[in-house]
């Protein structure tokens, strides 16, 4: 499948998280099924870094963790057939390195490591500066499509 | 390993539960076989003896002895 790009309008149709809580800014390059790439840029005017914290704004890691999600999601969610599906996380280990401060780009390199019966395995490197900021293994999946795999109840 | 041994081996690596813990075991009994846990085990038993379950063995996959019926069906001999 070619890659393409999505600029921050065109990705909401493969993403459906909004403000304040969408996490990725474009995408600078998505494989369906294979991997996505982009980023998100931090701005002093993030909602979180206010709050985490007064005295030292940083990304917290969770939000860390959310924004390569939703990158990994858009390599899936741009798969035939899938546009605007739910995904859902199931299990996601994460490794934080370094802070992730306003003024930095957030570059967020996701993979596809398999895409089967409704479960994605994934996973995801974001950089700040040319080094990692965070990496995680991660599990998502699109309940619609797992569900019909499931054991029915008696 | 006997086909028997391959079974509940892989039963026993992807839930982590005993040999003991198997002849009655079913879907959504134990934590470990949730719906993750499901898919996961059909992937093992797929890889352990190269088969490929359809939709139809995954969802009526519904318990061990189901189980070994299932793949008796694949010529899986026990």
């Amino acid at each position: 499948m070619d890659s393409f790009s999505l600029n921050s309008v065109e990705l909401q149709d493969y993403q459906p998280n909004r403000y304040p809580f969408l996490m990725i800014d474009y995408v600078d390059k998505v494989c369906p099924g294979k991997y996505a790439k982009g980023y998100k840029n931090m701005t002093l005017n993030e909602w979180f870094f206010p709050v985490h914290f007064p005295s030292g704004p940083n990304m917290p890691g969770a939000l860390q963790l959310e924004a390569l999600a939703q990158m990994l999601t858009v390599a899936i969610t741009t798969l035939p057939g899938m546009k605007g599906k739910v995904t859902h996380a199931l299990s996601h280990t994460v490794r934080y390195r370094k802070e992730v401060l306003p003024g930095d780009k957030f570059e967020i390199h996701t993979e596809v490591i398999s895409w089967n019966r409704g479960i994605c395995k994934g996973k995801g490197v974001a950089y700040t500066n040319g080094e990692v900021a965070c990496e995680a293994d991660m599990l998502i999946t699109v309940p619609e499509i797992l569900e019909e795999y499931l054991p029915k109840k008696k | 390993m006997t086909n028997k041994q391959k079974y509940n081996h892989v039963f026993m690596e992807t839930f982590g539960i005993s040999e003991g813990d198997l002849a009655e075991l079913e879907y959504n009994a134990i934590q470990a076989w949730d719906s993750v846990g499901h898919m996961g085990l059909m992937a093992a038993l797929e890889d352990t003896f190269d088969i490929m379950l359809d939709m139809e063995e995954i969802i009526d996959f519904s318990s061990y002895k189901v189980g070994i019926e299932t793949l008796e069906k694949h010529n899986i001999h026990f």
